[in-house]
């Protein structure tokens, strides 16, 4: 008895005691905070630069991107909201240029100016048209942004081209016919001009000028699209690629110090999650490397943070988004310690005019940002459907096997309408 | 089961103590009835349903008959019938794995009840030989993938020591695949398949071996002609499970082709092609497709046990009718 009334008055002290000291805020706020992602990509940056507040506990659910298994998990979550309990919810998740705007267009998503965040005038432009609904609204912030060019190894360009100045290698792969040239001088000296079949595709696709889908739902090949085929082939049967896929580890070995392949396709994001191999201390050629734009401006990619509707953690999703966008601290150590092409211009732009800034972690100590943020100014947002995901990785797939020799190429086309009509019934492809 | 008991006034009344029996196998029947029939009539009836999701947003459910049924007996824009494509994939990989795996299995469970041979240190075999079936399929499959793939040690060490060429791709021939898949569902499920067979031997009674050996028959006699009919219940239980699990085939190939079937589609089962259809939460499609390996399941354990059973039923019986005698 005397031990339960000893029980008794403790816990009516430590609730007074709590009901004494607790903040005396507007809203309520959540203890858990439940973040959905596909990688640890954002993880490692939030754990880095972001301080959680007290008696918050953050959730990272995180699931694969690959067969569209992070969309199906987090959409079943997102249907579920209403009916989660309040620590369960989805307070932020993110999402890909390729599909943001199924979340963004729907009710899942969160007015941010409703939370009190104000898009600033540093952020760019397609960041936030792309995280904005048919109606203007902004569901979201974008952490990056993502010109991309080609990141090529400097020792194979001299071999090849005779020179390995970035001006000048920009000058000799400046337009695709050129570049198809520069591919069959590299094969002479038995070099591969770039690793994966699918490697130029981005610098394809997101120069597209109609969306997949028309407005009826039919199936519709970009010029762009049908050209990144026809250089494919040509590529496939010159010997000029590898068969390897995009994420494939025949084509990140090509990155380490014995690899024989010269140009690589990507923005600011793929240094620290595709070219580790590269960095690596003993087999890597860290140093080795300098950006230049390519033959066509693209930007790939972007990771965007979407404040969930139902979220209970609106002051912290507020500074979270704060954080990655406006706070110049973070962000600067953002760029000098992970390479990043962050999303505010005063930020990228002093670095791009500071003659003392280099990235020595992979590149030559090349200013890769002043490059970045030249090319930055020509992205648009424009033509993107819901559907970009899987069908980029759908036509990648099957076309994969006939590059590989599986099928020929009439079989892998006819491939690619079946894997549509089992993922999109609503999607007209052509009939056989 | 019932008792009588006489009453006071001489009439009988009976006691019945079935309903104890009734209760407790309530549970398993209720649980059953919960979780497994009514999925399943629910199963049978979104298939004639077209629903699925696009996105976010929700198509149907709208009643289309056996249109689904029709759909997936269509040929793709390839010629195929996909459906059934998919039927003989599954079942020819299942095969390839079960045969090994039967013959395998059956030695070493003879091997060790047998009283010559007098294996020692038999708990540690049986536990090395059902080790793999600890394993996840998906991470044996994962280990599978790093092992083959392109620029993998297998690649490297064989293109290295001469045996392949540089480009030779073990993803890209349908013979390789399937053996890939075959031999990690023999290896999974080997060991598991001889314990339950020796268990099977070790139920039947020692004296009949004895006295087979005494009469003179040698060891392939005493296989086949004890040995196999009196373990042959024990055997097509083995089969028809092995069966309905092979039929249902899913995660091995799933995982090791990233759920593609690669090459073209060869080493796609029915159940990953019912997956992809659960993507967009396409219970209409999806739902014929069950319907249909439930059919084919059904069908295939039927036959294989009518086959088995008949001709193993009692060898007596048969070899009396052919000598005419009736004991």
């Amino acid at each position: 008895m005397k031990k339960l009334l000893a029980i008794m008055f403790a816990v009516l002290m430590i609730v007074s005691i709590a009901a004494c000291t607790k903040p005396e805020k507007p809203v309520e706020q959540g203890k858990v905070f439940n973040i959905y992602a596909w990688n640890d990509e954002f993880k490692g940056f939030f754990e880095e630069y972001y301080k959680v507040p007290e008696g918050v506990e953050v959730k990272w659910i995180i699931n694969p991107s690959d067969n569209g298994v992070y969309q199906q998990k987090l959409d079943e979550a997102l249907l579920n909201q209403e009916n989660a309990p309040a620590d369960e919810k989805i307070d932020l998740f993110l999402a890909e240029a390729d599909y943001i705007g199924k979340y963004v267009d729907s009710d899942y998503t969160m007015d941010i100016s409703k939370i009190g965040f104000k898009n600033a005038s540093t952020m760019y432009d397609y960041t936030i048209k792309a995280a904005s609904d048919t109606k203007g609204v902004c569901k979201g912030v974008s952490f990056q942004c993502c010109p991309a060019g080609v990141i090529y190894r400097k020792s194979i360009a001299k071999d090849v081209l005779g020179t390995d100045v970035p001006e000048e290698v920009q000058a000799a792969i400046d337009t695709w016919e050129k570049f198809d040239e520069v591919a069959a001088k590299a094969k002479e000296k038995g070099y591969y001009m770039t690793a994966s079949f699918a490697e130029t595709f981005r610098a394809f696709s997101n120069n597209c000028t109609k969306p997949w889908v028309d407005d009826k739902g039919n199936l519709q090949f970009d010029d762009q699209i049908t050209a990144w085929i026809d250089q494919t082939d040509k590529f496939i049967e010159n010997g000029y690629t590898l068969t390897a896929g995009v994420w494939d580890k025949e084509k990140t070995d090509q990155m380490f110090a014995t690899g024989k392949t010269m140009c690589f396709f990507g923005p600011a994001w793929y240094y620290n999650f595709c070219m580790t191999n590269a960095m690596d201390e003993t087999d890597g050629c860290a140093g080795d490397w300098c950006l230049v734009k390519g033959p066509q401006a693209y930007f790939w990619g972007g990771t965007w943070l979407l404040a969930a509707n139902g979220s209970d953690n609106t002051e912290m999703l507020k500074d979270i988004f704060e954080t990655f966008t406006v706070n110049t601290d973070v962000l600067k150590k953002m760029v000098k310690d992970k390479n990043q092409y962050v999303n505010n211009t005063d930020v990228v732009k002093e670095f791009a005019e500071d003659a003392s800034y280099g990235n020595t972690a992979i590149l030559d100590g090349q200013n890769d940002i002043a490059i970045f943020y030249e090319l930055a100014k020509d992205i648009k947002w424009e033509n993107h459907t819901n559907y970009d995901q899987l069908l980029n990785e759908g036509l990648q797939n099957k076309l994969q096997e006939f590059y590989t020799g599986s099928v020929d190429k009439d079989t892998a086309m006819k491939n690619f309408y079946q894997y549509i009509k089992e993922t999109y019934p609503n999607i007209v492809v052509p009939e056989a | 089961m019932e008792n009588k008991l006489k009453t006071n006034n001489g009439k009988l009344k009976s006691v019945s103590y079935a309903k104890w029996g009734y209760i407790f196998i309530a549970p398993f029947f209720i649980v059953y009835l919960l979780f497994t029939l009514i999925p399943q009539f629910l199963t049978i009836y979104n298939s004639f349903f077209e629903t699925y999701r696009i996105g976010l947003s929700q198509v149907g459910p709208n009643f289309v008959g056996l249109k689904n049924y029709i759909e997936l007996f269509k040929a793709d824009p390839n010629g195929t019938v996909l459906i059934l494509k998919y039927a003989w994939n599954t079942i020819w990989m299942w095969f390839l794995g079960a045969l090994p795996q039967f013959v395998v299995a059956m030695l070493l469970a003879l091997f060790f009840t047998s009283i010559r041979l007098n294996i020692k240190g038999q708990g540690f075999f049986k536990t090395v030989i059902y080790m793999p079936n600890l394993i996840m399929a998906a991470a044996f499959s994962m280990l599978f993938y790093a092992l083959f793939c392109k620029g993998g040690p297998i690649q490297t060490l064989l293109t290295n020591k001469g045996v392949l060429e540089m480009e030779f791709d073990f993803f890209r021939h349908r013979v390789t695949v399937r053996g890939m898949i075959a031999l990690m569902n023999f290896l999974m499920w080997f060991g598991n398949t001889t314990i339950v067979l020796m268990a099977g031997i070790m139920g039947i009674d020692q004296s009949i071996f004895e006295s087979a050996t005494i009469d003179g028959a040698n060891s392939v006699q005493v296989f086949f002609r004890v040995t196999l009919p009196l373990l042959m219940p024990i055997f097509v239980y083995c089969l028809i499970t092995a069966m309905i699990g092979g039929i249902q085939m899913f995660d091995v190939p799933q995982v090791l082709t990233k759920g593609d079937g690669v090459p073209n589609g060869t080493t796609r089962t029915l159940v990953m092609y019912l997956n992809n259809y659960l993507k967009t939460y396409n219970y209409g499609m999806s739902g014929a497709i069950s319907v249909i390996i439930f059919i084919i399941t059904g069908g295939l354990g039927g036959i294989v046990y009518k086959i088995l059973s008949k001709q193993y039923k009692d060898p007596e019986a048969k070899h009396r009718e052919r000598k005419g005698k009736v004991i």
